[in-house]
């Protein structure tokens, strides 16, 4: 199959030759982060991307997540070695613009992409800005933490409606009786998060901050302005008595707060939609051994929201060279494709930022991504900073303050101060 | 007239034989070490050029409280490994060498197989090792403290732990120097002294410390050097927590240059880590000197 149409490709380009001079055939260097699940779906669609287009071919790279990564682009694209197209979390832009490795999205390229600014969530396609709403980027998923539950535990009590759905959490006293109501009957850590992680405790932290209205760090580079310390300190101590009760597990490490809720130890478990695949296919596979359901961080506080990231498409510079016009196209031609056909990428649990796809009927049918789909509205993206978003000071200052201050080693006004005084020096 | 142009070849053939150092030594030494110092005055991003501050990264170094706590990491993992691992090294290569043939050898091979390994499987070993949940060290610790502690998560126990982790990686190259050290010195003094009477103390005392000094000097400063320039064992275990209780100057100057991206002043702290090691060992190594030769 792929060969015919590479073969009929070639002979058309082989006629066409004479005739179409400038039509020529697009190699586009990709690199991307997903090594996981992730990677998995995101190599079929290039497969299928290129299957499609014997004109723009597709070569894919994958890199290792995180500092490495975003060193390699900036080192590789001060000199002209980087890729065509590139992922990029929304939450590193700041620092990305401040590298001055990212070329603004125009116009003219969405329209070549056949999208527009309007077809995309607004938190999504705003965190993809830079300060002077230039667009750097296109968005391609929300993806965010999620409360996923563990229907054995909560079979009699009232947190389970007839149809044995999630409710009646909306407050943390809520959350706390129904993890008392989950430890009575049996599960020994009812809620599970990488406590001893950054990933983990920041995502945690930082949902509790936002649904008090918080803000860590305010836009003109204060840190915790206001009354935000208090919030902040509020939402340590909760997790400090989490900690306390031995509602959470200790010092737990990403795999093993993963473990501790498909083993079935944990009533519930607080972590990304990229954990959705491992679940669906555990179930799937009967090995899973109980049922279970994903919704939308409830409201514990005074807000709904819940943090929230992106991961989109980049177009890095050349170095000193730009980039070939019949080049840019085809690359925001692979971007557009890749919009239109987002919904294998929510496959691995996100919610795709391109509306279309997002509120077709085929998205709609998706469990659990249609349950908790409504976070894509009050999503709230990590704050504005060269220091906040991955792999960034502020997940530093997650594992080296926050969660050893919540186990126990430091008051949390101490941890919060600590923090503050941190961050803030690192700007 | 043949010698002169026998001295003149004489000199080409000696040229042509350094310049390949040199050239080597210029591109991967000289050249960095310049363009180090010439960045730290500069507010340089990693890639690229950067303007002229003059003193404006030392005078922000010498304020910024993280490096006096990375400094002061770095000076308490300097006590809890230099001397010690010497020590031990010491008595490993005393017990070694009262061993002979295969069972010397096995126990030399035994002693030095860690230092064969990679750091980041050292690491990998150990973080198992000492794991909170399933560590196998786990129920030691708690035999002695009562509880089992998450060694590299707690602010006490993550410098201790780091150092016994780093000293059990790197010993078995200090046993060797010191076998080495005491196969030199010769056997007649031995018997010579055992003759006029001199217990196993006095022997240690009166022959082999004396002797031996050169190479523990060696091996004192070697250490010293090494362990100042302490970050893969901290990177991989503890990345500088808790509470940046296991901070280091390397590890600031990596998250400066590759994750904030100022290049001018990760330049900056590392000229003056560089210049401090240059300091105190050449320092150490004179006094070690002068204590050798009383």
């Amino acid at each position: 199959m792929k060969l015919t149409t590479f073969a009929k490709a070639t002979a058309f380009m082989a006629l066409a030759g004479t005739a179409m001079p400038a039509y020529a055939q697009q190699t586009v260097t990709w690199w991307d982060f997903f090594a996981g699940g992730d990677g998995v779906r995101m190599k079929a669609l290039i497969e299928q991307f290129n299957e499609e287009h014997p004109d723009i071919q597709i070569e894919g790279t994958t890199l290792e997540w995180g500092v490495p990564f975003y060193t390699k682009i900036r080192t590789s694209a001060a000199v002209g070695a980087g890729p065509d197209l590139m992922t990029y979390h929304l939450s590193r832009l700041p620092l990305g613009l401040s590298e001055e490795v990212l070329t603004p999205i125009t116009e003219a390229d969405l329209e070549a992409a056949g999208l527009s600014e309007d077809d995309f969530f607004e938190s999504s396609i705003n965190a993809a800005k830079g300060p002077d709403g230039t667009l750097y980027a296109v968005p391609f998923d929300i993806h965010s933490i999620v409360l996923y539950y563990n229907k054995s535990y909560l079979e009699g009590t009232r947190f389970l409606d007839d149809e044995g759905n999630l409710t009646g959490i909306e407050s943390v006293a809520d959350f706390e009786e129904a993890m008392q109501a989950a430890a009575d009957n049996g599960s020994q850590t009812p809620v599970t998060y990488a406590t001893g992680d950054d990933g983990g405790t920041y995502r945690v932290f930082y949902t509790l901050l936002a649904q008090q209205g918080g803000t860590l760090i305010s836009e003109d580079g204060e840190v915790l302005p206001g009354d935000s310390t208090e919030k902040a300190v509020k939402a340590l101590e909760i997790m400090t008595n989490w900690h306390e009760q031995g509602w959470q597990p200790e010092q737990a490490l990403y795999e093993a707060s993963v473990a501790l809720f498909t083993s079935g130890q944990s009533a519930f478990q607080l972590n990304g939609v990229w954990e959705v695949p491992t679940m669906v296919d555990l179930a799937e596979s009967g090995s899973l051994g109980f049922e279970w359901g994903a919704v939308e961080v409830p409201k514990l506080m005074d807000t709904q929201t819940t943090w929230a990231d992106s991961h989109a498409w980049a177009i890095p510079i050349q170095g000193e060279e730009e980039m070939d016009p019949a080049k840019r196209e085809a690359v925001m031609e692979v971007v557009g494709w890749m919009e239109k056909n987002a919904i294998q990428w929510a496959d691995a649990g996100h919610i795709p930022a391109y509306k279309p796809v997002a509120e077709s009927e085929e998205f709609a049918v998706m469990e659990p991504n249609a349950t908790y789909a409504s976070l894509a509205e009050d999503a709230t993206y990590d704050p504005r900073s060269d220091v906040a978003g991955v792999a960034s000071p502020v997940y530093d200052a997650a594992v080296n303050i926050l969660s050893p201050a919540m186990h126990g080693y430091l008051s949390p006004e101490d941890a919060i101060e600590q923090m503050k005084a941190e961050i803030q020096n690192r700007m | 007239m043949a010698m002169i142009r026998n001295r003149s070849r004489h000199r080409l053939v000696a040229l042509s034989l350094i310049l390949p150092f040199v050239a080597i030594f210029a591109l991967v030494f000289a050249y960095p070490v310049v363009e180090v110092v010439r960045m730290s005055f500069t507010n340089a991003p990693l890639i690229g050029g950067g303007e002229w501050v003059g003193f404006a990264n030392f005078e922000r170094l010498f304020s910024d409280r993280l490096f006096y706590t990375s400094l002061k990491n770095n000076g308490y993992f300097v006590l809890l490994t230099v001397v010690p691992t010497t020590a031990l090294a010491l008595v490993i290569a005393l017990a070694i060498s009262r061993l002979s043939g295969r069972m010397q050898a096995l126990a030399m091979v035994l002693f030095f197989t860690p230092y064969v390994l990679p750091v980041s499987v050292v690491t990998q070993i150990w973080s198992w090792m000492l794991d909170f949940q399933f560590g196998v060290l786990q129920p030691a610790i708690e035999a002695v403290t009562g509880k089992r502690v998450p060694v590299f998560k707690n602010p006490f126990w993550v410098m201790p732990s780091v150092a016994v982790v780093t000293i059990w990686w790197t010993n078995g190259f200090n046993v060797l120097l010191f076998i080495a050290g005491l196969r030199n010195i010769p056997e007649e003094l031995y018997e010579a002294a055992k003759l006029d009477g001199a217990t196993r103390g006095q022997l240690f005392l009166r022959v082999t410390w004396p002797l031996l000094w050169p190479v523990t000097a060696l091996v004192l400063t070697l250490q010293l050097i090494l362990q100042l320039k302490i970050f893969d064992q901290i990177y991989l275990l503890s990345e500088g927590g808790p509470f940046n209780s296991s901070y280091v100057l390397l590890l600031m100057v990596y998250r400066e240059a590759f994750q904030l991206n100022n290049g001018g002043y990760a330049a900056a702290i590392s000229l003056v880590l560089f210049l401090l090691i240059v300091v105190i060992s050449i320092l150490q190594f004179q006094v070690l000197r002068i204590g050798g030769k009383k």
